[in-house]
């Protein structure tokens, strides 16, 4: 929920308890004030008919039963009832409804003759009252409503301009990307302090990435040489006569522990130059004819294994992408294939205008399938098998927004390559 | 025959050179671009191996320089850099080769000798020990003057060898070199046996001596005397 919409629930949420306190308090005040009202002018009514007959020794006249104020009889209880005050309802032709009226009953002597008055007043009707009231606030409510609702809107476009404009390119950076994060400037003084924070912090792990990438970029370039010279040396060391197999056999493992150590050196090189996008020089590959190609060149290692190949090119696909990368990425794919594979098995390989699969049998990965496009994750410990080469492929394909999936199924690995729209 | 290895780093440097003159040729070396540029300028060169990376200058201005003046002189460039644009500029401007360091010593005397058997118009175009003989032009093998059918990887190894008589191969120099980059995955030490065994079996079923002998351990080592 962004903050602007909890904010203002939280208001409207306040604003209602508010408002229906208000109109419950107000409710009752005006409902005790008008009570009060008709009674004083029912005591002066009163007051003002005792008056009349003490000082005429009269009775007023009274237009009896036509309004139905003032009801006058002659008293016949014993004990007369001196003054009562009562509410009462009485039905209105007019209004087609009971009203409430406020009735006062007093007792009146004239000439020693007991008289009971009865004076009415109506009072203002309690629903309409209540309907008025809620009416009333209920337009506040709304009117405060959509104040609210566009205030939020204002503020959202420009007190949180800046803070929104951050938050995207802060989602978007990419330590890979050159250049540091580049924030607007805002008046905000907590937004200030969050872009000179994000500023810090994104610039120091900007040169921290920096320092690490050149560092291995500097170490596997540097490491090139000694290698070259030490695996010359053991080479000449080799040609030497009246070795011993014991020399020998140290010679070999010296030789294959280099040699190893040249071959994953070189991939990592690789890895950092595709890093770099130093392969900019793009053509549209016909990887119909690539996988040909190399599954002709590995005939041989597929043969020695016994593996069954089928190639189903359904038809021919053009990926806009560097030569030499597609030769590594589908060398790769390819020898992964053959290399994770049991004897006798299989592997089909389906190119489509949208995908590239290639399945092979082959024991279940141990470990997460996460884990299957990352450096130096390989299923078995193969001698050899160095783990980087599907870290390769991750690599390439996320230069060229190819997406890679991995499925393990009926003891088949499933991996597909799904091309980008634009580039097909 | 006279090569000049222009390396700045002077252990590869000696171990080139150490290696080129046990198959008896004279090597000369060079440091940096100056001095190599001197060298070249005075001496006809049979093949010149070239560093990209020198001080003072750049190996493809070696490269060009050579083109100019001699351009009979084979151009072997070896460079750290794996780049692409370096290959194909190295290989525009005229050398006749490139490889990436590290490499194998035998590797690059098989080079070395390739290039200098395309560019000897007048000398031996075939190679020959005992009752074998390669024609590289044809890529054909005859063993007493009879056709000898061999794969292609095959043809490749019997070369290799040929290349490096009398030298430790080790099996890993040999599966690069037959299956090139793809070998680093792929557990092609055996088909490396495999290959061998069949060559031999060819070459003495048509009737040729077993020149290739195991060195445990090691490798193989095609012996000739």
């Amino acid at each position: 929920m962004r903050i602007l919409t909890k904010t203002s629930l939280y208001y409207l949420l306040v604003s209602f308890i508010v408002f229906l306190m208000g109109g419950i308090a107000y409710y009752n005040i005006m409902q005790g004030e008008i009570y009060d009202e008709v009674d004083d002018q029912l005591f002066t009514d009163k007051e003002n008919i005792l008056t009349y007959i003490r000082r005429t020794n009269q009775l007023p006249h009274v237009t009896s039963g036509v309004t139905e104020t003032i009801l006058v009889k002659e008293a016949t209880n014993s004990t007369p009832v001196l003054e009562s005050l009562t509410d009462t309802l009485i039905y209105s032709s007019y209004d087609e409804e009971e009203i409430p009226y406020r009735r006062l009953t007093f007792t009146a002597y004239q000439d020693g003759k007991a008289y009971q008055y009865t004076i009415m007043k109506s009072v203002m009707d309690f629903d309409d009252l209540f309907e008025s009231t809620v009416f009333a606030l209920g337009w506040t409510f709304l009117m405060l409503l959509i104040g609210l609702v566009a205030v939020n809107y204002s503020i959202n476009k420009y007190t949180w301009r800046n803070f929104y404009d951050t938050l995207g390119k802060v989602k978007k950076y990419s330590l890979s990307q050159h250049g540091p994060l580049q924030l607007k400037k805002s008046e905000t003084t907590e937004f200030q302090e969050l872009n000179k924070v994000l500023k810090a912090m994104t610039d120091k792990i900007h040169s921290d990435y920096l320092n690490l990438k050149e560092f291995t970029e500097n170490v596997s370039h540097e490491i090139q040489t000694p290698l070259a010279i030490v695996n010359s040396k053991l080479e000449l060391f080799m040609q030497s006569d009246n070795l011993t197999s014991t020399q020998a056999k140290l010679l070999e493992d010296m030789h294959n522990s280099v040699s190893r150590l040249a071959r994953l050196n070189k991939s990592l090189i690789l890895l950092t130059r595709i890093g770099n996008q130093e392969f900019k020089e793009n053509e549209d590959v016909a990887l119909h004819d690539l996988l040909t190609e190399q599954t002709e060149q590995l005939q041989e290692m597929i043969e020695m294994r016994g593996l069954t190949l089928s190639l189903n090119l359904t038809a021919p696909v053009y990926v806009r992408m560097n030569r030499g990368l597609a030769e590594i990425l589908v060398s790769n794919l390819l020898i992964n294939a053959i290399q994770h594979n049991q004897l006798n098995g299989s592997i089909t390989i389906t190119l489509e205008p949208e995908k590239l699969c290639l399945q092979n049998t082959g024991e279940a990965l141990q470990g997460a399938t996460e884990n299957f496009f990352s450096r130096f994750v390989s299923g078995s410990n193969k001698p050899g098998s160095l783990g980087i080469g599907l870290a390769l492929v991750s690599k390439i394909c996320s230069v060229y927004t190819i997406h890679p999936t991995y499925t393990y199924h009926n003891g088949l690995h499933i991996l597909c390559l799904l091309f980008p729209l634009k580039s097909r | 025959m006279r090569i000049l290895i222009i390396e700045d780093e002077q252990d590869l440097n000696a171990s080139i050179a150490t290696y080129l003159k046990q198959d008896g040729y004279t090597c000369d070396v060079a440091f940096d671009f100056k001095e190599a540029s001197l060298m070249i300028a005075d001496i006809p060169y049979t093949c010149v191996l070239v560093d990209l990376n020198l001080p003072h200058g750049n190996g493809l201005d070696i490269v060009r320089l050579l083109k100019e003046n001699t351009p009979e002189t084979g151009i072997i460039i070896i460079s750290a850099k794996n780049a692409l644009d370096d290959r194909i500029s190295g290989l525009e401007i005229g050398a006749d080769d490139y490889l990436t360091k590290p490499f194998h010593l035998s590797e690059l005397n098989a080079r070395v000798k390739s290039v200098i058997r395309r560019r000897s118009f007048n000398g031996h175009k075939t190679v020959r020990v005992g009752a074998l003989e390669v024609f590289p032009e044809a890529a054909e093998v005859q063993v007493n003057g009879a056709k000898l059918t061999l794969t292609k990887k095959e043809y490749d190894l019997l070369l290799y060898f040929l290349s490096n008589r009398n030298r430790v191969l080790t099996k890993d120099s040999i599966a690069e070199h037959l299956w090139g980059d793809h070998v680093e995955a792929l557990d092609s030490l055996d088909f490396v046996y495999t290959h061998i065994k069949n060559l031999r079996r060819k070459i003495m079923d048509a009737g040729g001596e077993d020149h290739i002998q195991t060195v445990y351990g090691l490798g193989y080592k095609f012996v000739s005397e």
